[in-house]
């Protein structure tokens, strides 16, 4: 063995270069403050290592990239891991990149002869923030992708030449296939290669110079870096390895849903840009235009950072330098403080956030489910899903009368500006019809024969037809019934009522529906004779009623004609399509309706089928757990 | 502050380590290198699980069952082979693709009512054999495998004869369960 190694040394010279990687000299003994350096460059060599075997997985196009990354990341074995270290592990990388920073600023390792070094390590910095922000897009989930859109806009206001450098970056006017190869091909290739020649460059150079030493551990015993200083190096890495794994093991990385144009996002850079978006949101900043507070001020404070090696020449300089630092640290953590502060109290756009994640949980159900995803792109699975689209079509087409457990069904509150002594508050718009969120439901129904006033109350703000509906003949009827039906003595004959109602509509997401109970409210329906008592008039005395009978049906009534609904199907997904088309028909509200006519002209008929799919649950089901 | 900024030792200047207390360096080198091992394989070992994947994890979404080949009224009656697609619904990693083609069999309609079918994939190396109707045979261009219409090898070079499938017809319709072969062995075994 010595012999072989003998040989490799004649041949390479490998001894010597292991003893001046080992032996140097660090004078004053080992130091755990000088492990900062060390810990960097572990985080970026676990970013090497996972990154590759994410590239074995990854597939950079718009139909893949997202598609590849929910593979890794749900199907394939361990990849949640690897993912998941990587992801905290870059977010490790930018803390002890400003804890380096911050130590070789306060310690003065920037003056000379250490200028150059310095400069090498903010080129460095800056490798490191384009890693950052070329990764985030990758998944090219909605986060990233509109996330990225704000960064490479900004790049787009640079002066003279922004608009080239933009369409360069993006490979084309706009996002598309070439963006992703173009990040990928900088996220994989030049940055990790650019990165190791600078960081060859920064250690050689430090080397030269040696570490620097604080003026308290002057005059003590040297060590060599070998063995203490390692230790001391791999216990910081150790720490941060354990750091990344807690989270990685304890979140899973984030995966919003694919991608798309067509839906908005409640984008955020990731946490450490959120200072420079909550400046660029100042007034005072953005009226100057983007360019202002994105690039020439950032450009401005990274030239005097530059310039620190100079401006530290002196104590006073040094001085100045620490402060400015410390102004700067300040700075960004009161900006990051408050953008989280203001969106943590910002209802609209938690109810976005909350939606986003339904979205993201959602996709990668139904690509379970369909044990794939379509060749076209998982943003498919959510376009055309009545889960998804319902709520989406419900806000847009519903919200302005309807409301949705209180709001417009994707968690927005509808208000209006109100002008109170100059003042201008948003106070909720007054609906002026039912809340639908369970609408068709045993609960629903429930109420609709018990109180019905109360549950069709938002229709008094809908002027008199509105108010004529909410206190008209089915008004009448239920406060004259309001007492025998409540009665606990008929609990059981209101429970078959409803679900006899209930069944009308064959929905699949109620639950099985008790055969013999339906039966029984089917006769209550039919013929109004309770446990205990009967009911002023029987539900067909108006309402027309078809059941179904085997594989024949049957009619029960014929209703008492035009403006009483008809009952056949109940909010089910036939009735509440032929209801939205055309609620003023005789089969519905006729001459007595208020509501909007959802002719094909308002609504398609691919949205009217998924927002009543939606309605009626009539969608591939969640697994409950 | 910094004390060494204008009296940096020259870089060729290598120090000796200090003398130490051998026993002590001793358990910091053991220490040192067990820390450093630890944090260089957990990424290693995550990753290598990672790219473990095909063979850790069963894979679904691959074609089973009978799949339609073609109508028995295609079939030459004289036991003239003939090469159709076969197509179905596969999961490739995460794309399901509809009715997708994924490989090619040859049909032989027997005399006596029987279906022959191959799997046109050559038992030596895996390329596709073509029918060759001047010598009845079908013939590998890859490595000059032969093989006779009965799917028997012809001469040294193929390990085994032809993979035959099963084939079953109903309704006029002629199905065929798919399947790919280990190549270069004697024994027929399925890849799943």
């Amino acid at each position: 063995m010595k012999d072989l190694l003998e040989w490799l040394d004649h041949r390479t010279g490998y001894k010597l270069l292991v003893h001046e990687a080992l032996n140097e000299p660090i004078p004053g003994g080992a130091r755990w403050r000088y492990i900062t350096g060390s810990m960097l460059t572990f985080a970026f060599v676990v970013q090497v290592i996972t990154g590759f075997f994410l590239w074995t997985a990854y597939s950079p196009s718009t139909q893949t990239a997202w598609e590849s990354v929910y593979y890794i990341q749900h199907e394939m074995a361990y990849g949640w891991l690897v993912r998941g270290i990587h992801h905290f592990a870059a977010q490790a990388m930018m803390v002890l990149l400003g804890l380096h920073f911050l130590q070789v600023i306060w310690d003065g390792a920037y003056r000379a002869p250490r200028e150059v070094n310095f400069w090498l390590g903010l080129v460095l910095m800056q490798i490191v923030i384009a890693l950052s922000l070329t990764g985030y897009l990758l998944p090219w989930d909605q986060k990233g992708y509109y996330a990225t859109k704000v960064a490479t806009n900004i790049a787009g206001a640079s002066p003279v030449i922004g608009p080239q450098i933009q369409q360069i970056a993006q490979g084309g006017a706009a996002y598309g296939h070439h963006t992703l190869t173009r990040f990928f091909a900088l996220h994989a290739g030049l940055l990790p290669a650019l990165m190791v020649v600078f960081l060859a460059l920064h250690v050689y150079v430090f080397r030269r110079h040696g570490i620097t030493v604080p003026p308290h551990a002057e005059g003590k015993p040297a060590d060599t870096f070998w063995p203490k200083q390692v230790l001391f190096d791999a216990v910081g890495c150790l720490v941060v390895l354990g750091i990344v794994l807690y989270f990685a093991l304890t979140r899973p990385a984030e995966l919003t849903a694919p991608a798309d144009p067509g839906e908005d996002f409640p984008a955020r850079p990731e946490w450490y840009f959120l200072f420079l978006f909550r400046f660029l949101e100042f007034k005072e900043i953005s009226q100057f235009g983007v360019a202002f507070g994105a690039i020439y001020i950032p450009t401005l404070l990274m030239g005097i950072v530059f310039l620190m090696p100079f401006i530290g020449r002196s104590k006073m300089g040094h001085y100045f330098n620490r402060g400015f630092l410390l102004a700067i640290l300040t700075g960004i953590t009161i900006l990051t403080v408050m953008t989280l502060h203001e969106d943590t109290h910002n209802q609209s756009h938690q109810a976005k956030l909350k939606f986003a994640e339904r979205d993201a949980h959602r996709v990668v159900v139904l690509a379970k489910y369909n044990n794939g995803t379509p060749q076209n792109g998982a943003r498919e699975l959510l376009v055309n899903d009545p889960f998804s689209q319902g709520p989406r079509l419900f806000a847009r087409n519903c919200s302005s009368c309807h409301r949705f457990d209180g709001h417009d069904a994707t968690g927005q509150l509808i208000l209006k500006t109100v002008d109170k002594d100059g003042v201008k508050t948003k106070v909720p718009e007054l609906e002026t019809a039912a809340d639908l969120k369970d609408f068709g439901s045993r609960e629903w129904i429930t109420r609709v024969l018990t109180d019905y006033e109360t549950t069709f109350k938002p229709l008094e703000n809908a002027g008199e037809k509105g108010k004529a509906i909410q206190t008209g003949e089915m008004s009448n009827w239920c406060k004259e019934n309001q007492k025998v039906l409540t009665d606990p003595a008929n609990a059981d004959s209101l429970k078959a009522l409803v679900e006899f109602l209930t069944a009308q509509g064959g929905r699949k997401d109620l639950g099985e529906f008790d055969e013999k109970l339906v039966a029984q409210g089917r006769e209550i329906f039919k013929g109004g004779a309770l446990k205990s008592g009967a009911l002023s008039s029987s539900c067909t005395d108006c309402h027309a009623m078809t059941v179904a009978n085997g594989t024949e049906t049957e009619s029960l009534s014929d209703g008492a004609g035009a403006g009483y609904p008809k009952l056949t199907g109940y909010a089910g997904r036939e009735w509440l399509k032929a209801f939205l088309r055309a609620p003023g028909h005789a089969d519905f509200y006729g001459e007595k309706n208020t509501m909007m006519e959802f002719t094909e002209k308002r609504m398609s008929e691919r949205e009217i089928d998924l927002l009543v799919d939606w309605m009626t649950g009539n969608y591939i089901p969640n697994p409950s757990h | 502050m910094a004390n060494s900024s204008s009296e940096s030792p020259p870089s060729t200047h290598v120090a000796e380590g200090p003398p130490g207390e051998p026993r002590r360096n001793f358990l910091t080198s053991l220490l040192a290198m067990i820390t450093g091992g630890i944090v260089g394989l957990v990424p290693v070992i995550a990753g290598g699980l990672f790219f473990l994947d095909p063979i850790l994890r069963k894979r679904a979404g691959g074609a089973s069952g009978l799949l339609r080949a073609a109508d028995l009224s295609e079939l030459p009656t004289d036991g003239t082979p003939i090469r159709v697609v076969l197509r179905s619904d596969i999961t490739d990693a995460w794309t399901l693709y509809r009715n997708r083609v994924i490989g090619s069999v040859y049909l032989r309609l027997m005399p006596n009512g029987q279906i022959l079918a191959f799997n046109d994939t050559c038992t030596h190396l895996g390329c596709k054999v073509d029918y060759q109707a001047a010598d009845q045979q079908f013939f590998c261009p890859c490595h000059q495998s032969a093989f006779d219409l009965e799917g028997k090898p012809k001469n040294e070079t193929p390990p085994r004869m032809l993979d035959d499938l099963v084939a079953e017809v109903k309704n006029g319709v002629v199905f065929v369960e798919y399947k790919n072969y280990r190549t270069g062995t004697p024994e027929k075994v399925a890849v799943q």
